[in-house]
């Protein structure tokens, strides 16, 4: 058997038309998924996997953003986020007595 | 007429009677699909019901980025493949179809110019599937009769491109000697 009969036998049974299906068909799928409990809602860890990929994206976005600004702002002389950070912990929170 | 996404979301909310419409919808897709692996019409009905069912319970899984037609398609070729193994089991007891003068002249013919036709060509595809494994079964039938993508079928069987391409080449010589022993037999 060659390749061309081979594929000259699959392009004959694709040709094939399926039984249709009964005119009840769907009314006794619903009896039987009023059979089976509810479908399962979404669950916390459903939603975190499907908003994962997007939640990656905006807090690299974020980050991204807020190091743009800092190096902005250094570079116009500007006291940058992290300046001012610095600036908070020297005054209030490493002090010799703390907060 | 509200698309399946609207419908689907109706159904999530506890409009159950909806998923009646879902079903008139793809059901003709889904008995098309099922036909391709098993002939008995009493048996599509059953594997096409368990298709639907298994979409039901599995409604929360269904995130909506691909068309919901490809997504019941994958359930049914899974519904299929399961069927396959069941039947590899006991196939010893399903008998062999009685083939008219057309097929066994084609199988014997070496004239490529002979037509088959479309029942005939099925069932003796069918029966020389049956030399194959349910998942090399599965490859040749999305492949070659549903046209689907390499990639397509790696997602059904969870396998590789790579592994589905190589088990496609071999699962077709299988066949082809599968047909070349029946027209020996035959003759």
């Amino acid at each position: 058997m060659n390749d061309r009969k081979l594929k000259q036998l699959f392009a004959a049974a694709r040709k094939e038309t399926a039984p249709a299906p009964a005119e009840d068909f769907a009314a006794d799928v619903l009896r039987a998924i009023r059979r089976e409990p509810p479908p399962a809602a979404i669950s916390i860890v459903d939603l975190l996997n499907l908003w994962f990929p997007r939640i990656t994206l905006a807090a690299s976005a974020v980050i991204m953003l807020c190091l743009a600004a800092d190096w902005g702002l250094t570079a116009a002389g500007i006291p940058g986020l992290s300046d001012g950070v610095s600036q908070l912990s020297a005054q209030w929170l490493l002090t010799p007595t703390g907060l | 007429m509200s698309d399946d996404a609207e419908l689907l979301e109706r159904i999530r909310g506890g409009a159950t009677d909806d998923f009646a419409e879902i079903v008139r919808r793809h059901q003709s897709r889904v008995f098309a699909i099922l036909h391709r692996y098993e002939r008995d019409g009493h048996k599509v009905e059953d594997l096409a019901q368990e298709t639907f069912v298994k979409a039901w319970r599995a409604l929360g899984q269904f995130d909506g980025r691909a068309p919901f037609e490809h997504w019941l398609s994958r359930i049914a070729a899974r519904v299929a493949l399961d069927h396959l193994r069941r039947e590899k089991r006991r196939q010893s007891e399903i008998g062999l179809p009685e083939f008219g003068d057309d097929v066994l002249d084609w199988l014997r013919s070496s004239d490529e110019k002979d037509e088959l036709a479309a029942r005939g060509a099925a069932e003796l595809l069918e029966l020389a599937m049956r030399e194959l494994s349910p998942a090399d079964r599965v490859i040749i039938t999305m492949q070659e009769l549903e046209g689907r993508s390499v990639k397509e079928i790696a997602r059904v069987l969870g396998a590789s491109g790579v592994a589905v391409r190589v088990r496609a080449m071999r699962a077709r010589t299988k066949l082809r000697r599968a047909l070349e022993q029946m027209a020996k037999e035959k003759l």
